[in-house]
């Protein structure tokens, strides 16, 4: 068997394993969990299909974005681009999840991807840098990480504040709140599965590798389809196999909190991730959520962490350099073995 | 009531029932210090054994905790569960109070000693009536709930203070320290204060449940 086909199945077995670990790292159900609207399995499967068919349906754009329309003109991926691309990212995740820092798996492939292709203009005579990658694509991804978390956090502050003044405020008792609660749980319910629907349609690292085969001919338009599908499979099996813990930790820690606060922050967070993946734009999920949490406890004034925050947004700016870094220096490990 | 009357209650009425059960006993053991004052000691006897006797809360926990666990309530069940085991618990310690009253049949030392008594007495009416008005708020104002459970707390204060003021003139009589009066009454006022206490502690569960519940503007 030729090189370039293990590489080929490399990949694809690499892609179908990140649709896996999305499903496994996603916590958005652990909201519907917590609130005990139904039981533990279902909440599983109905989430796991929401995604799965959000990967499967509404992925395209985004994957296009990642896969061929950050490059620049005229530029196309290698099969060692790409593994240069997915071995940084998940060692930059890695390296996050064992210190215990939350990092973006979209921020860290976006930075392994800028990491790799400025290496690859370097040591490619003729290639600059300067049109390797589609900088106006590029600008408009990273402005739309910044106002993706702050609007995020506007939007469930002013969501929060409208709501509460011409509804949650007027409910005066227990037996009130209760009821006015067991109603917007099923609200919650319906929010999660939109949410479950645009993480699937946002989860670019994956479905852009297999864009990024299919662009540079190693995938023929039907086998895309067919990975895509794959994924969509993947990501179900990954929530209900092993997301189920990430899920069931958090969930038991969110037994007070109410299924309208839950509302407030799924439905904010799924508008944002709908309006960038219509604008084809890949974005951090967890960004979004940490800043519709913020606006949710600023509408509550509750005490904010500004500390750990701070903590929080180094690491997430870090994340796109170091990946880029990291990616380059594999790239360039490639090219030193001759390998390319 | 009857065991099917009790069945047909919701959660919320069956938690309002027992809080009126519990003050009405109180209540009782209030009277029965009352007529312990004035040395009616077959009427003291015969409100405390009303308080000792009276076995119906069993029944009404039975209603509750099978109501509680086929709810479909998901989320203030935990807090109701709690506010009926602190009903229990001022239950409890009020039944404690009386079966040691009935320990003895004690005469007070003097009208000075009867006086402060009922103040204290007062004003334990006063932490226990509010009380039932703020439980009995929690279903359909909390912010009530809430403005009574601080009347609750000011009223705790002066009456603690008045206990320990009585307390001290009971250390400061003219009797033998281990006589069965000075025991008696020491126990007493102090079985007054673990009462207020306990009614003071629950006021301020009942403004933490009003301030996790209510969203204000």
């Amino acid at each position: 068997m030729e090189l370039t086909s293990i590489l080929i199945i490399i990949l694809v077995i690499m892609g179908i394993a990140l649709a896996f670990s999305i499903g496994a790292n996603d916590e958005t159900l652990s909201a519907l969990v917590g609130a005990n609207i139904t039981k533990f399995k279902i909440a599983l499967i109905i989430g796991g299909i929401a995604t799965g068919a959000g990967m499967i349906f509404l992925s395209k754009e985004v994957a296009k974005t990642v896969g061929e329309n950050i490059l620049g003109e005229g530029i196309n991926y290698t099969d060692f681009m790409l593994l240069a691309v997915l071995i940084s990212s998940i060692i930059w995740l890695i390296i996050g999840s064992f210190a215990g820092i939350p990092l973006s798996s979209t921020h860290s492939t976006i930075g392994s991807i800028f990491g790799v292709l400025i290496v690859y203009s370097l040591s490619q005579g003729g290639v600059n840098p300067s049109t390797v990658l589609n900088y106006e694509k590029l600008s408009s991804l990273v402005i739309s990480w910044f106002l993706s978390p702050l609007f995020g956090f506007l939007f469930t502050y002013l969501f929060f504040k409208i709501l509460s003044k011409f509804f949650l405020s007027h409910l005066k008792g227990m037996n009130q709140i209760e009821k006015s609660e067991r109603n917007f749980s099923w609200l919650l319910l319906i929010s999660v599965i939109f949410a479950e629907v645009w993480v699937g349609a946002n989860s670019a690292e994956c479905i852009g590798l297999f864009w990024g085969l299919k662009d540079k001919g190693s995938l023929t338009i039907e086998d895309y389809y067919f990975f895509v599908v794959i994924c969509g499979i993947f990501v179900f099996l990954g929530i209900f196999t092993a997301g189920r813990y990430v899920i069931k930790n958090l969930a038991s820690q969110m037994t007070d909190a109410r299924p309208s606060e839950g509302f407030i922050i799924q439905i904010s967070s799924s508008i944002i991730l709908m309006v960038c993946t219509l604008l084809s734009l890949p974005i951090s999920h967890s960004h979004v959520i940490v800043f519709c949490i913020l606006g949710l406890n600023a509408g509550q004034k509750r005490e904010i962490d500004y500390r750990g925050l701070g903590k929080m947004a180094i690491y997430w700016v870090l994340t796109f350099f170091i990946a880029g870094i990291l990616g380059g220096m594999i790239y360039m490990g490639f090219l030193s073995v001759s390998l390319i | 009531m009857p065991k099917k009357e009790l069945k047909k209650m919701k959660i919320d009425e069956i938690t309002q029932y027992f809080m009126n059960k519990t003050t009405k006993q109180n209540m009782k053991i209030i009277r029965a210090i009352d007529y312990l004052i004035i040395e009616n000691f077959e009427e003291f006897e015969k409100d405390l054994k009303y308080v000792i006797e009276n076995k119906k809360e069993e029944e009404i926990k039975r209603a509750f905790e099978s109501k509680i666990w086929k709810s479909k309530m998901m989320f203030s069940k935990a807090d109701r569960v709690l506010v009926f085991n602190r009903i229990n618990k001022i239950r409890d310690l009020g039944e404690i109070l009386a079966r040691k009253m009935l320990l003895y049949r004690v005469v007070f030392p003097d009208e000075q000693f009867k006086n402060d008594i009922k103040e204290i007495l007062e004003l334990l009416k006063t932490v226990l009536l509010d009380l039932a008005s703020a439980v009995k708020s929690i279903g359909k104002d909390l912010e009530h709930s809430y403005e009574v459970s601080q009347k609750i707390k000011n009223e705790h204060l002066k009456l603690r203070n008045k206990a320990w003021e009585l307390l001290s003139n009971l250390y400061n009589y003219e009797m033998d320290f281990l006589s069965r009066t000075f025991l008696y009454l020491k126990d007493l006022i102090e079985g007054i204060v673990f009462l207020a206490d306990e009614a003071e502690n629950f006021a301020g569960y009942l403004q933490f449940l009003a301030t996790k519940y209510l969203i204000f503007e």
